[in-house]
């Protein structure tokens, strides 16, 4: 009782119109036409060319080094603490003979739980995990994913080229921890 | 004995000639079908398999060809067997009587033959019709035969919706054989010849062109396309009555139902638009004197007419949405039958006045 019984009768003729002309039906089809004249794909061919990635892009997990040579990690465990989907796993030890200096023996990484939310890059206090801009990972096995410290290594040195100093060697008022103070001078009996 | 062999010989070299174009243009039609799909989509179509995706075709059929060919558990094996030959057989016959070329009769041998018609019977479009309802039998045996719920509620709605689309395509065609006064698909055509406004769309004393709208809803709905693909649809039926299907027989299927779409694309033109006749009398070939070339002319354009029904079919896939069950009944049966049968009426009408005042 609502509905207007009584609509304008010109309106009525007009959808009647438009009903038995197929007009929406018409309409439809000229958008259509229109795509195909006007051709414009959106599509991006992936594998033979690739799309910008952001500058902030989180990629494949990496270990870094020292621009001498050396891990950077210093097996504080406070990655895997930060990791929601404990992804990564550490075995920290002394380094031999350095009784002040540790360093992880063992990293593993299981990157088919790793959501890439970038938490562990944020918790490391030497900045010794990096992001790389990798992201082409699909293998055939999935236990190929299962990284070990070596191969997180590998994926750093092929994707961060240019390391950093030590951090002893930065910057006279660089706070740092975890070194075995070789460079200070002994001091005086 | 000779006079017979060379009979069969040149029937058969006809038969293999138009089974190869159907073959191509069916292999074309997939390919094109993607791209101008894909085009209206803002897509690209395929790509990937030689110079953008041109060899696309052949590697869907290499795959299909070599895929495991797997009989459903409880399938009635005769009747799985069958359905995509009872399918695909009706869908090529009728190409028999489509006259894609001039009314010519060549002596080759001492015998006259038409090169452009493998049999003009002078009930050509009744025997289309007829071998387009059997294939429906291929569609719900298939159904039927898989054993699967999606397979037989697939040819279930087949039925129902080829019943019902049937009539319209035979009702629609009604106002030009009233016209033509003949069944013979040359004969329609041959009375089309001279210009466009003699074509049965246009023509005089009754222009057939809401018959020519009825019968081409009702082709899309009888192939089983876009809008009307309830058959198949894949939202609610997976694929319909070939979801049990794989390997060769799916291929069949599917090249059944491209085959029908080209056979029903040349009876619309055949019938509607005048056939092979050029849309202005006579043709430029001879007119430039080359007589004997002429048939070339008429033969592109029965293949640009046939082709433009063939992208319609496209395009309607590309812009509409599937229709519900309920409305295409109701669409079929309260809206194109009428119509269909109006259109009986007023063309018999002035088809009378016309000879009446003659």
């Amino acid at each position: 009782m609502t509905t207007p019984s009584a609509a304008p009768t010109q309106l009525n003729l007009r959808e009647w119109l438009k009903t038995i002309t197929f007009y929406e039906i018409f309409v439809g089809m000229k958008a259509t036409l229109m795509h195909l004249l006007h051709y414009k794909p959106v599509t991006l061919q992936y594998p033979h060319e690739k799309r910008t990635l952001p500058d902030n892009y989180r990629g494949m997990l990496a270990l870094l080094r020292y621009d001498d040579g050396t891990e950077k990690c210093v097996g504080c465990d406070l990655c895997e603490a930060a990791c929601p989907s404990r992804v990564i796993r550490v075995v920290s030890a002394e380094v031999p003979g350095e009784p002040t200096k540790r360093y992880s023996k063992e990293y593993y990484m299981d990157m088919t739980r790793c959501l890439f939310c970038g938490m562990c890059v944020d918790a490391c206090p030497v900045d010794a995990l990096g992001m790389t801009r990798e992201f082409e990972w699909a293998v055939y096995d999935k236990r190929q994913l299962h990284l070990n410290k070596q191969q997180l290594l590998a994926i750093g040195d092929r994707s961060f080229p240019v390391r950093e100093k030590r951090l002893e060697f930065q910057h006279p008022n660089t706070a740092f921890f975890n070194v075995a103070f070789k460079h200070v001078p002994p001091k005086p009996d | 004995m000779t006079e017979l062999g060379l009979r069969v010989a040149i029937t058969l070299t006809q038969i293999s000639v138009i089974v190869g174009i159907v073959i191509i243009t069916v292999l074309l039609l997939t390919l094109a079908e993607r791209k101008v799909l894909g085009w209206m989509q803002d897509r690209m179509g395929p790509m990937e398999v030689g110079p953008y995706g041109s060899l696309q075709p052949f590697a869907d059929a290499i795959k299909l060809f070599f895929k495991e060919d797997i009989v459903p558990a409880g399938a009635n094996k005769f009747l799985f067997t069958a359905a995509p030959l009872l399918a695909l057989i009706p869908a090529f016959i009728g190409f028999a009587v489509i006259p894609w070329g001039p009314d010519l009769t060549w002596e080759f041998g001492g015998l006259s033959i038409k090169p452009f018609v493998i049999s003009d019977i002078n009930i050509g479009i009744l025997y289309i019709l007829a071998f387009a309802s059997l294939g429906a039998y291929g569609i719900i045996l298939g159904g039927w035969a898989s054993n699967s719920k999606y397979s037989l509620l697939g040819g279930l709605r087949s039925a129902a919706q080829i019943i019902s689309y049937e009539l319209n395509v035979g009702l629609s065609i009604v106002g030009v054989l009233i016209l033509s006064g003949s069944l013979s698909l040359v004969h329609i055509t041959n009375a089309q010849a001279g210009g466009f406004w003699n074509w049965n769309a246009f023509t005089f004393p009754a222009p057939q062109i809401f018959a020519l709208v009825v019968y081409v809803i009702s082709t899309v709905a009888e192939t089983n396309r876009v809008p009307f693909d309830l058959p198949e649809a894949e939202s609610e039926l997976v694929a319909g009555f070939f979801t049990e299907y794989s390997g060769l027989r799916f291929a069949f299927f599917y090249l059944a139902e491209y085959a029908n779409m080209v056979l029903v694309s040349c009876v619309a033109s055949a019938m509607f638009l005048g056939g092979w006749n050029a849309p202005y009398p006579g043709t430029l070939l001879s007119l430039i004197g080359l007589p004997s070339l002429a048939w070339i002319e008429n033969t592109m354009w029965f293949a640009f007419k046939t082709y433009s029904f063939l992208f319609l079919f496209f395009w309607l896939r590309a812009t509409l949405p599937r229709l519900r069950y309920d409305q295409l009944m109701r669409f079929g049966w309260k809206v194109l039958l009428p119509i269909a049968l109006a259109n009986i009426v007023v063309t018999s009408i002035a088809v009378f006045i016309a000879q009446q005042l003659k």
